[in-house]
Parts: structure tokens; sequence; C-alpha cells
């Protein structure tokens, strides 16, 4: 492996994902943590938040008012929509010009396409779907995920090569309120690929449904109990006025699309009641979903490992139980009446 | 245009995860008495090859990075379908983490002269998903990742996959040569064929490569190649839960209206 002066590395970048002006929430939320990780840092580096897109100078300014100190913007029509061949030149480029220390990535699907093609001929040491992040006292990088489904949290650090990477699993961090009072720099990069040098081509994209269960306050979710119907989930969903998650299962069977997976390879989620329907307890899944206030478990099957990681449980068909709780919510205009 | 694809698929023997148990006492993990079994996610890959051998009459040579008793996979993947396979292994892989092993597998790769490398989303025992943009990365190759479906467009030299992206769908035409890595549970992987079956576990014997035959510089890989390293482990701290099993839907909506979450 080539030596790495790693002094020579400076700054903590955040890929700001963006699709057709769209921000993914997690981008925010790796400022927000970032900035936090600048009180470890010297007084001369900087956040820059990495924007590459067509038309995004919006995205640019609410970058720096949500923390980042410069923004480097790549804006090209060549960058909508995303593609891993010319970001990955793009990056690859900005990496050997300017050298940053660490840098954060989303871990969602297009932020670990991209984090496996870019950490590569950087030679960076590229860690996946964090849930943890700080710094040691020389400096480096301490990136914490979990391991073997949540029961041990492992700290990943590169010594010897830069730029450090990590992709962080959305949900995990709080995002900062938007400031416009913020100042910060930003600053327009060339465009270091050329269309006749791609070798991909996005013929149709089709983005309907990009609800975010990581902002929901409350979440019903439906595991392989549900046997591909989801229509109790969805009646009680409606009922609490919870957004619909699943567990891998779930998604893995296509009864429900990915974006709303909880879990370890999912997303992380916090809402103020959780209610798990027909969901095992698997820890891969309980790892993203542990710091809910309030967790309810409806399953049939007693020695289900959800019912010791839940605060109520049910035993019983999930089918009933979900029709009759609607039931119960529906018939009281105030929750508080079905106390009576 | 190329005359008939050669598609090689990478596939991984892992611990069972459903095996690995945790020393309740030492909170270490007991790997070694789990059953190992082909990485689940690397059935949808071997899926994805073979439709492309019924499609375009491609050849499938599987191949997994491993140590000898790692063979099993490829015994299996013989039988699903797959008209060859190789165990690539060597002491000097040791150790390595998704930088040289992405490399590895590039070289790999490229031994068998492919026009397409296919592979599973992520491994369960590590769950990254980075090798399979790494070996893009490496090859400087095209790249399909999370992919729900294929069409083989051999008249244009490309392969056109549709995505599974973030709240929806991308249909994406990628020059060959390309790697492509399968979203677990994406297809309907196909059962072993009797004669199949017999024929590798009986004659098949898979193709030996080492780090040397792969060209590959014992420098480039292993622990010291690594650029990460794993700084300690700790145990997460268990949340703490009422764990009241109610017994009527009455009750539970009374506690869930008490708790004042709706």
């Amino acid at each position: 492996m080539p030596e790495v002066d790693v002094d020579e590395y400076k700054d903590i970048w955040v890929f700001i994902e963006e699709h057709a002006g769209e921000v993914a929430p997690v981008s925010w939320e790796l400022l927000a943590e970032a900035k936090q990780l600048m009180d470890e840092k010297p007084d001369d580096e900087e956040l820059v938040a990495l924007v590459i897109g067509s038309d995004v100078d919006d995205v640019a300014e609410e970058a720096i008012a949500r923390g980042a100190d410069r923004v480097l913007v790549a804006d090209d029509p060549i960058f909508e929509p995303y593609r891993a061949d010319p970001y990955g030149k793009q990056f690859r480029e900005l990496v050997a010009e300017r050298k940053p220390d660490i840098a954060l990535i989303g871990g969602t699907t297009t932020g670990r396409d991209f984090a496996g093609r870019v950490a590569v001929p950087t030679h960076a040491g590229l860690t996946a779907d964090c849930t943890q992040l700080g710094i040691d006292d020389e400096g480096h990088l301490e990136a914490g995920r979990p391991a073997f489904g949540g029961n041990v949290v492992a700290t990943i650090k590169c010594e010897a090569h830069r730029p450090q990477m990590a992709t962080i699993r959305p949900g995990v961090f709080e995002p900062l309120d938007r400031d416009e009072n913020r100042e910060g720099e930003i600053e327009h990069v060339d465009v270091a690929v050329e269309e006749d040098e791609t070798v991909t081509e996005v013929l149709e994209r089709e983005v309907g449904d990009t609800a975010d269960i990581t902002d929901a306050d409350r979440i019903v979710a439906a595991g392989g109990g549900v046997e591909g119907d989801l229509s109790p989930v969805e009646r009680l969903a409606e009922a609490l006025d919870a957004e619909v998650a699943a567990s891998r299962k779930a998604v893995d069977e296509g009864w429900i699309q990915h974006a709303r997976q909880v879990g370890q390879t999912g997303k992380t989620v916090r809402p103020e009641l959780y209610v798990a329907v027909g969901i095992s307890g698997a820890v891969q899944h309980l790892e993203g979903m542990n710091d809910s206030d309030v967790v309810v478990a409806i399953n049939n099957d007693p020695n289900a490992p959800i019912f010791d990681h839940a605060d109520y449980g049910i035993v019983g068909d999930l089918f009933e139980v979900c029709d009759e709780l609607v039931a119960a919510f529906e018939d009281a205009d105030d929750p508080q009446e079905v106390l009576a | 245009m190329t005359d008939n694809w050669t598609v090689v698929v990478g596939i991984k023997q892992v611990p069972d995860e459903d095996d690995v148990t945790i020393d309740p006492d030492t909170g270490t993990l007991n790997r070694a008495e789990a059953a190992a079994i082909l990485n689940p996610p690397d059935r949808n890959a071997l899926e994805a090859a073979l439709q492309l051998k019924d499609e375009v009459g491609a050849e499938v040579i599987a191949f997994t990075m491993g140590p000898p008793t790692a063979t099993p996979v490829l015994d299996l993947a013989v039988a699903l379908g797959c008209d060859d396979a190789a165990l690539i292994s060597d002491m000097a892989f040791a150790g390595s983490d998704t930088w040289p092993t992405s490399l590895t597998l590039a070289y790999a790769t490229e031994y068998f002269d492919a026009d397409v490398g296919i592979f599973g989303e992520e491994t369960t025992d590590s769950s990254t998903g980075q090798v399979p943009p790494g070996i893009a990365a490496h090859l400087d190759w095209a790249q399909l990742t999370y992919v729900e479906d294929l069409d083989p467009r051999p008249e244009d030299d490309q392969l056109v996959a549709t995505r599974d992206v973030e709240g929806g769908h991308e249909v994406v035409a990628a020059d060959l040569p390309v790697i492509v890595a399968v979203g677990y549970g994406d297809n309907e992987p196909r059962p072993a064929g009797l004669h199949r079956k017999l024929y590798a576990e009986t004659e098949f014997e898979p193709i030996e490569l080492d780090a040397e035959e792969l060209g590959i510089d014992p420098d480039e890989v292993g622990l010291d190649a690594s650029p990460t390293q794993v700084g300690g482990m700790d145990t997460a701290d268990p949340v703490e839960r009422e764990q009241k099993v109610v017994d009527s839907v009455e009750d539970l909506a009374a506690a869930i209206a008490e708790e004042g979450v709706v």
C-alpha cells in the first residue's frame, strides 16, 4: 500500500445527496453531527459540504444554513440523475486536489453505491452503516457500527490512510434547524467528467413515495407475520395517524419498499410509539427501533423475542388484534376515552 | 458486439446468522459453532446469473474467496446450473477488509475474462455492501447495485437493469463490462436439478486459484493492505422495557392511551 502522510489531510466533508433538487434528510443529519466533530479538530479546519448535481444553487445555500463553513459545488447536467461513474470520477478528482481528512456519506442505497465506488481509488478506509462517530486523542475518526445484530458496537479506525470515510445510517442524528444568518463560502469547482466518458445511462426514473419514516412520531411496522397482507397494518397506522414501516423480512419478500425498512441495513427510528406487528424481534431489527419511547408488540408467538423488548405486548392473531385496536381507537374521538 | 457472454458470480460461505449465539456471561460470540451456509443474498446473485445463461447463452462461472472448507458453496452453485466454479484461496488473503477483498475479486473477474460480474447485495456476516462497487472501481467498469431485474441486450453490448432507489425505481443501461449487485430477495432462486446435483456431488472438482495464479502481489492484500482496523468492541446497553403482556385488546388500547402517545 502507498504510504500516506495523514497530516496533509484536513477538513470534514459531508456528501449532500440530492435528487432533482430534493435533498436526502440524512445529509443534514450528517452536517449536524460533523459540526460536533469539528470541536475536536484544529481551528483552521473547515466543515465542507459537497454538492454534486444540476442546478443546485438552492441546495448549496441550504447547506450553509444547515451548518457548513464551505460548500463545494460541481454543477452540471451530467450529474442529474445520480450515476456512480460520473459522481465517482468527480469525487476522486476533488479528493486528489483537496485531501479531505474525513468524508461522511448517508447510508441510503445511493450513498452506499457512491461510497463503495469512491473509497477504492482514493484508498480510503470505509466503514459501513455507522451509528456513532467520534475523534480519538490522536485525531483519528472512530466509526462505531453495530455488529452481530447490535449486540456489540465495533469501533473501526483507519490510522494510516486518508480520507477516513464512513456511511451513516439515516435517522441516527438530529439535523440542525436552518439558520439563514449563518455565513459560509460557496465555491464552484471544475467539472471533471464528460458525457462521452460515461458508461451508464439512466433510461427511466420513477420516484413516488419518498416518505421519511425517520421523522415519524408514531410508527406501525409490519413483519413476516403479516404474510403479504399489509392491510391490517395500514388500517392501524391510519387510526393512529402513524407511518407504516417494516422489518427486513417484509421488505425482502417484496411486500413493502426498502425505504421503509427499520433496522440494520435500513433506517433508525425513534418515534413516541412503535407498534411491531408480526415482527419476531431479530436483533437486526431491534437495533433500528430501540430508541422508541413506547414499544408495543403484537404477535401470535408468546415466545417471540420482541416481547422482551416491548413495553406492552399482546399474544394473538395480528389480523384480529389490529382490527379490534382500530375499532377501539375509532370509537373514541378522544383517545383518553378508551380508558373509561 | 461480444459473442457468448462470460458471467462470473461471486459467492461466499458465511455463518448461519440464526445459529450465532452470544455467551451471556462474557458477551463473546460463538461463531465457530454456527453452521456454514451460502450467504443468503448470493442465492439471488446465482439466480440472476443463471437467468442470463438462459436468455443469452452465457457461460456462468461461480467463485468464492475463502478457505478450502468453503467448497460446499461451489458444489451448490454447480448443482444450481453454473458451468464451473473456482476456489480462490491463499494465506495472503487472511485479514482482508473490503479494499483488498474487492481487489482480489476484481483480479478473479479479469482472470475469467468476464463480461459481467454478479454479486449479492451484501454478506450477512459483515453487511457492508461495499465489495461490488469496490470491484467495479478497481476495474473501472460500470456498476449496477440494488438490482431487481436484468435485461440483457447483447446486440448493443449492454446490460439494462431495474434498480431500487430510495422511494422508487430506475432503469439504467450499462455498457459492458459491468459489475452487478442483485438486491436481496429480488428474484425467485431456482432449485437444483437432480442430474446437476448428482454431478456436483460426485464428479465435480472446483478450479483452485491462489494469489500468484491471479497475478496478485501478496503485499496488495491481507491484513496489512487493509485501510480499516477494528479498534474495539463494546457491548451495547440493553434498553429497559416494561415487558407487560396484556390479555385483551381493550387493555392494550388503554395502556397505549395512558402513555399519551396517541
